[in-house]
């Protein structure tokens, strides 16, 4: 809810700089890492969009991206397997950076 | 029309979040972000880790709480400065809450600040406080599957404290596994297996935070 909550106050704010009264549609990616839900997100944003910021009906499109892991030492790129593996499936090492799956962004919205 | 964005939702947060990080590296305060899931035994274990440095370090305590006050009152008994961030529900603390209280405090006098975030594991670990350190309290009354499910916390904590030692025997909970997958996620965690009931290995956590707080101040 509070991410929800967070995403409100950021279209309450850009939205009139473009212009837009009405928004129809708000694309959001959204990391594995972050444990946000996507049917906890959609229900949030069902209660939020009946505020006059939305038109009637407004949607919510989640992209999910799986979490990846870029090994410090041998350079592999690879997917981190159930969020838990952050061990380099190349050389077996642990400097493993995070380089997908912490996203929380608002892709683009539209509206009229 | 289409507008495009790409901001992130948490982008504010971590403006915020920078802020305060350079003002407690102004200040020399150590501030420490601890973490539980709900019955991990924070609050014990925090009043016990206080008790312990009271003489030696000058302490205060952000208390984070959906909604009593009962923390707070347990910590300000020892007579140690603490204001507390009733969240009305939220299920963690962000930035700007710790900030609007930072002026309750006399940040001139104090060495170590620690911000007793909501009992919750997910959400509390996606929003930086500011915080030179995130401490992750759990427990072996909670099973061994918090860490395999949150890895991000666990990645992320600077010390991990396994409180409840004294029960291990009437768990399942097992420390080889625990040491197994600390091993895949966070190799090199500094943990301390103790128990703030019974005062099992509080000396060791004591020390090594005062020894944190000491190198921040050398800085
Ligand atoms: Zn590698």
């Amino acid at each position: 809810m509070a991410l929800m909550e967070s995403l409100v106050g950021v279209l309450a704010s850009e939205a009139p700089r473009h212009n837009i009264a009405k928004i129809k549609k708000v694309k959001l990616t959204v990391g594995a890492l972050t444990h946000a839900l996507p049917d906890a997100l959609q229900f949030a944003f069902s209660v939020l969009r009946e505020q006059p910021l939305f038109a009637p009906g407004a949607e919510l499109e989640i992209e999910e991206r799986e979490t990846r892991g870029r090994c410090r030492d041998c350079g592999v790129e690879f997917a981190v397997e159930g969020n838990f593996g952050f061990l380099c499936s190349g050389c077996g090492g642990f400097a493993v950076e995070i380089i997908q799956g912490r996203e929380l962004q608002i892709d683009y919205f539209e509206g009229d | 029309m289409q507008i495009k964005l790409g901001q992130n939702l948490l982008g504010a947060n971590a403006a915020i979040a920078g802020e305060i990080r350079r003002l407690m590296e102004e200040k020399g305060i150590l501030l420490l972000n601890l973490m539980s899931s709900p019955g991990a035994g924070k609050t014990t274990l925090l009043e016990k880790t206080l008790a312990a440095l009271k003489d030696r370090l000058r302490l205060a305590v952000i208390e984070g709480d959906v909604a009593t006050t009962k923390d707070a009152e347990r910590i300000a008994r020892l007579g140690i400065p603490v204001v507390q961030i009733n969240t009305h529900g939220a299920c963690h603390l962000d930035a700007a809450m710790v900030r609007d209280v930072l002026p309750a405090f006399d940040l001139d006098g104090l060495d170590l600040l620690i911000v007793e975030n909501v009992g919750n594991l997910v959400c509390p670990a996606e929003f930086d406080l500011g915080e030179a350190m995130k401490v992750v309290v759990l427990s072996t009354t909670e099973g061994n599957d918090k860490v395999p499910k949150y890895p991000l916390m666990f990645r992320e904590a600077g010390a991990l404290l396994l409180n409840k030692i004294d029960l291990l025997p009437f768990t399942d909970f097992h420390l080889d596994e625990l040491a197994d997958d600390l091993g895949r996620i966070h190799p090199g965690l500094p943990r301390f297996d103790l128990s703030a009931r019974t005062g099992e290995g509080m000396d060791r956590w004591s020390e090594w935070l005062l020894a944190q707080v000491e190198e921040r101040r050398r800085r």
